[in-house]
């Protein structure tokens, strides 16, 4: 490096910077122009830009992408899916690591082996085997279909960023608790629970991540309209309505948004739970 | 603590949810599949074939066969093309400045978004008839080059590759960004008193420093590249002419598309001993070069 002249280490430099803003505008790219053609006409898709300025915006695209793609309706009920998801995916999750990392226990080496091979477990294959069983007790069709096997897949992941948050937490308060008479479940829910708010909040924001961006068991335990969540908004878009495209891209936009907020909000939150595993190896 | 140890019942109620849990719709599927697997059940009868479905899958089944090759190119082009430039991105973005949050929110967005959302967009981009793509290379005098991206058996997998790389490249970046930034400052002051400017610094220090992370994500990759599903799932199917098809994907069209439920329990019980396999075999990998340090 040293043998080069200024100038042209500068020239690299600029250069090497220049491909690398290259690829963050290739990753917010797509986004940008998805929203643009939000708030187009519709017959502008086909026009030859690539960008235009919608004048004026077209907010009606919003409200036909609402009232064409079923939104309040789906949209709810992504919602009640989520929420119910996200809490008994926290508790569940929480009370099993809970045992795993702190109960001197003989079975816990088999408990954590279980959860270790359910991660690895894709959710794919249990697609077609869920829905026999679905059919068999009559879930097709209900919000359970949905919220039983997006907590089950949440699981292990969940419990492996609990594991690795209680190892890091001192005991002496639960030693503490027990002392002054608490048992087991005292301690999980009066001690445990408070403490660990920081990572019950990461937990949630991925529960809720997965559940809101999942459509395949939707699209295969769900059939009538009474059960349908966000992803069915789109997909009314495929058939009768495919030609409005800028009513599509409303809907595409009005999907996309609640995960894009949650993760500016939530950004720390979601970097250390994600990467608790990949990094510390 | 000795006493919490002894409360057999109370533990007992900590794991069953869990546990009822991953048993019940993991587990127990998996068994149901396996089951099934050995049928020809087509969703009203069915008679016990015994091996019949592996020995089809393994002998006569090119797609089967094809999709295993998509999953190892998938593979091959996220440790040959994503990981190399996401660990650039991650060591450039410490040294930006004020762009250093912008670029780390930019750059994980698409990983952020439901898959449904982002294939049913690059479905638009690379769409024959209206697509930005087409429409940007005739513009700029390459109309040569348009092509129906999604539609010709030949290009139809690189186009789902790329459009996977770019969904998957931000939780790459991400990780390697974690790494980077989890390597201690102390060592740039050193390394700079010793007279090495930013790259020498990056090159001789932070990139063996991250040799364990760089490890581990690879592995991440390979098993990611195996399992993927939605994007093409949403934007091909499987086709054009089964091109493009991936084991879920596969699966998925042979047991809801087909009817062939049997068949395609049996593909779901091979996808999860392959998981488990290649899991194993990574790890046994990984474990052997972090002995050498």
């Amino acid at each position: 490096m040293r043998t080069l002249s200024k100038p042209y280490t500068q020239l690299v430099q600029i250069i090497f910077y220049l491909s690398l803003a290259l690829v963050a505008i290739a990753q917010i790219f797509p986004l940008i122009w998805m929203i643009n053609f939000s708030l187009l006409k519709s017959g502008d898709f086909f026009g030859s830009y690539i960008l235009k300025w919608p004048s004026p915006f077209q907010w009606k695209n919003y409200a036909d992408a609402f009232k064409l793609g079923h939104v309040p309706a789906y949209l709810l009920n992504s919602a009640i899916v989520a929420v119910v998801v996200i809490a008994v995916t926290v508790i569940v999750s929480l009370m099993l690591s809970y045992v795993i990392a702190r109960i001197d226990w003989k079975w816990n080496k088999y408990l954590a082996g279980l959860v270790m091979i359910c991660m690895i477990v894709p959710l794919y294959s249990t697609l077609l085997p869920n829905f026999f069983i679905f059919n068999k007790i009559k879930l097709i069709d209900t919000y359970f279909a949905l919220i039983l096997p997006n907590i089950a897949f949440l699981i292990p992941l969940s419990v492996f960023i609990f594991i690795g948050f209680l190892e890091t937490t001192p005991r002496a308060i639960e030693e503490a608790a027990v002392i002054d008479g608490l048992n087991l479940l005292g301690v999980v829910f009066r001690i445990i629970i408070p403490i660990s708010k920081p990572v019950i909040s990461s937990v949630a924001v991925l529960a809720f991540l997965n559940t809101w961006n999942e459509f395949i068991m939707a699209v295969t335990f769900i059939r009538t309209d009474t059960y349908k969540t966000l992803p069915f908004s789109l997909i009314q878009f495929t058939g009768e309505y495919a030609s409005n495209y800028a009513a599509q891209f409303a809907v595409m936009t009005v999907i996309a948004l609640p995960s894009v907020l949650l993760y500016m909000i939530f950004t720390e939150q979601i970097t250390s739970s994600l990467t608790a595993g990949a990094v510390k190896g | 603590m000795n006493k919490l140890w002894m409360e057999k019942r109370n533990i007992a109620v900590l794991i069953m949810p869990g546990l009822v849990f991953i048993l019940g719709l993991i587990l127990l599927p998996i068994l149901v599949a396996l089951y099934l697997s050995f049928t020809n059940y087509d969703g009203v009868d069915y008679r016990f074939l015994g091996l019949d479905n592996y020995k089809e899958i393994f002998f006569h089944d090119p797609v089967f066969w094809s999709s295993l090759r998509n999953a190892v190119l998938l593979g091959v082009a996220f440790i040959l093309l994503q990981h190399p430039l996401a660990i650039l991105m991650a060591i450039v973005t410490p040294h930006t400045g004020r762009w250093e949050r912008f670029l780390r929110v930019v750059i994980f967005i698409p990983s952020i978004i439901s898959t449904f959302v982002t294939s049913q967009m690059w479905v638009s981009i690379l769409s024959v008839q209206y697509g930005l793509l087409n429409r940007v290379l005739a513009d700029i005098g390459l109309s040569s080059w348009k092509q129906d991206w999604l539609g010709n058996p030949d290009i139809a997998i690189f186009s789902i590759i790329f459009v996977a790389m770019w969904q998957g490249f931000g939780y790459a970046y991400l990780l390697y960004y974690a790494g980077i930034k989890g390597v201690p400052s102390e060592l740039y002051e050193a390394a700079v008193v010793d007279g090495a400017n930013k790259w020498q610094y990056n090159l001789r220090v932070v990139l063996p420093l991250l040799s364990p992370v760089i490890r581990i994500n690879f592995v991440l990759a390979v098993v990611a590249g195996f399992k993927q599903m939605e994007t093409v799932f949403l934007m091909t199917g499987g086709g054009p002419a089964n091109s493009t098809q991936f084991l879920a994907t596969y699966l998925y069209s042979k047991a809801f598309r087909d009817g062939l439920f049997g068949y395609g329990s049996a593909i779901s019980v091979l996808f999860v001993f392959f998981c488990l396999l290649l899991t194993l075999l990574m790890n046994r990998l990984l474990k052997k070069d972090v002995g050498e340090f």
